[in-house]
């Protein structure tokens, strides 16, 4: 240690000390831990309050409530179901969705013709607020576990078509020039060249569509429903119950936290290209 | 020399084209036409903008000319779309596909067999020093690997002339004199016609049995100047004696003042595009 002090500047001891003190915590255990701490001091604040009669048990709940909500819910097996059902809408909703909308999108490339003509039609749907239909949804396909789905996949399907279109658009030009010289075919360059590079916008979307998918199972059950986590948060709530409400709250939160993740694991399978490169980021 | 008596290959005859501009159009090609013989290793040099790259998207079939005809081996055709290999600049490597895979790229449109493609991509690959990348992903390349692999692609389909715009002008000087040995040999061991843009009027006299000189905006071809110098790799080829004395002609065709003095009619070429 000596040696080096020696050979460099003091006045770089300082800010170099400040670094090696970041680093201890800039690892995945040490983010992990002070994330974990952030998270404690909020519900022990939390629990102190509602103690000291600062915070109202009977509005916002109180941690010890919805741990033991929790645990109630969690034995009886009605969590777990109600979670199923909500995830598999979602998920059902969002694979439907995407796999349309991008197809639709992607096929739009083949002619600019018919990309132009149905061009107003895309903007015109994109602007309505896709959760204005979910009573006429629900009047169409029934309370029950169909109609969640097609809300879902209402409010995924325009996201991916618009994503996938516009990636197509994108496709690099010079890489398709290179194929027509080659004496591709239109078809060839749309499978060789088109396709390929709209996959990474397409599955920046997943991120998007993951989370409307679940606003559109969730809303759906608000609406009418027998199941799932928004059946669940919505009965609660009318009835006060805050601590079931938050315990419907804290739940999708990781379900949408977990299927994030899964998406991030999805991207490294299918763009291995991508992401083998896409690791460093500029540090300031 | 040579050229004289070499049988034409291809042949670019009165080739017009202009291009929609803000109110009137832009003639870039007017009534241009040159020959390209068999084997032959032709520089096409001339201002910025001139058209340079318009003719060589009109032979690969990119574009359509609005007049003129294109004959190959005697025959006349729409483009050569598929029997060139095309090379830019940017070296246009798919990012999603590996070395060997961009490397098969023009194999796959052929539908040659997959078996037989990589058989013969591995093999030049191989040849051209690359062993060992096959798996790697381009942006882990350097510049210089990439424009190789770039090269590798197009000399794997075996084209029937090698269209180069301006190839290694993205590349470092070093990077750029082995390359153009790479491709000098290459060129040779293979006995292909290659057709080369470049803005380097030093690359153009160490490279090229002929250099066509084209004049600015519409372009047409001004002079052509046969190179004759024996030396077959680009470094021995620029200490040969005549060496400077081309560099010296090819300038004065292209109106670049050797003096300090610049003309204020035509700007001379920027270095970078």
């Amino acid at each position: 240690m000596s040696v080096i002090t020696a050979e460099k500047p003091q006045g770089l001891d300082g800010p170099r000390a400040q670094k090696r003190k970041r680093a201890l915590f800039d690892t995945m255990l040490g983010r992990a831990f002070l994330q974990a701490m952030a998270v404690a001091m909020l519900l022990v604040l939390w629990q102190v309050g509602v103690r000291l009669g600062i915070i109202s048990d009977f509005l916002f709940g109180a941690p010890s409530g919805i741990y033991a909500t929790f645990l109630r819910m969690a034995g009886s097996g009605e969590l777990v179901a109600d979670t199923g059902y909500t995830l598999f809408e979602a998920i059902l909703g969002f694979v439907i969705g995407t796999i349309f909308g991008s197809i639709a999108g992607l096929a739009l490339w083949y002619s600019i013709f018919v990309a132009r003509l149905v061009e107003p039609f895309i903007v015109a749907i994109n602007s309505v607020p896709k959760i204005a239909l979910a009573p006429i949804i629900i009047l169409w396909f029934g309370t029950g576990l169909v109609s969640k789905v097609a809300l879902a996949v209402s409010l995924t399907a325009i996201v991916a078509l618009i994503a996938a279109y516009q990636a197509a658009k994108d496709a690099d030009t010079d890489l398709q020039a290179l194929l027509i010289s080659m004496g591709a075919t239109k078809h060839q360059i749309f499978h060789k060249a088109v396709v390929p590079s709209t996959i990474p916008p397409i599955i920046a979307t997943f991120r998007i569509n993951i989370g409307f998918g679940l606003v559109g199972a969730v809303v759906g059950e608000f609406i009418s429903s027998q199941h799932g986590l928004g059946h669940l948060i919505y009965t609660a709530s009318s009835f006060y119950d805050l601590n079931t409400v938050w315990v419907g709250l804290f739940v999708l939160m990781l379900v949408g936290f977990v299927l994030y993740y899964v998406i991030d694991l999805i991207e490294h399978l299918l763009i291995p290209w991508k992401v083998a490169t896409a690791t460093h980021q500029v540090q300031v | 020399m040579a050229s004289a008596s070499a049988s034409v290959q291809l042949s670019v005859r009165n080739v017009h084209k202009s291009f929609a501009g803000r109110g009137s159009a832009v003639r870039v090609l007017d009534g241009l036409s040159f020959d390209i013989h068999e084997r032959d290793f032709v520089s096409i040099i001339g201002p910025s903008g001139c058209g340079k790259s318009t003719i060589f998207n009109i032979i690969a079939g990119l574009i359509e000319p609005d007049d003129g005809r294109l004959i190959y081996r005697g025959e006349d055709v729409a483009s050569l779309r598929g029997r060139v290999g095309y090379m830019m600049q940017k070296d246009l490597l798919f990012p999603w596909r590996t070395v060997l895979g961009n490397v098969l790229l023009g194999l796959e449109m052929r539908g040659v067999a997959h078996r037989a493609a990589v058989a013969r991509a591995s093999e030049h690959l191989h040849a051209f020093g690359l062993s060992g990348f096959e798996n790697a992903y381009p942006k882990t390349l350097s510049g210089g690997m990439r424009q190789r692999v770039a090269l590798i692609r197009t000399l794997v389909m075996d084209p029937g002339i090698l269209l180069l715009d301006e190839p290694f002008s993205a590349l470092d000087y070093q990077t750029r004199l082995y390359l153009e040995g790479v491709l000098k040999q290459a060129v040779e061991k293979f006995h292909k016609t290659v057709v080369l843009v470049t803005h380097d009027i030093d690359e153009a006299v160490a490279l090229s049995k002929r250099v066509v000189v084209l004049s600015g905006r519409p372009a047409r071809v001004k002079a052509v100047h046969d190179i004759e110098i024996a030396e077959h790799s680009p470094i021995a080829a620029r200490s040969d004696h005549r060496f400077a004395g081309y560099f010296r002609t090819l300038c004065g065709e292209l109106d670049i003042q050797t003096e300090a003095e610049p003309s204020p009619a035509k700007q001379p070429e920027a270095a970078a595009s």
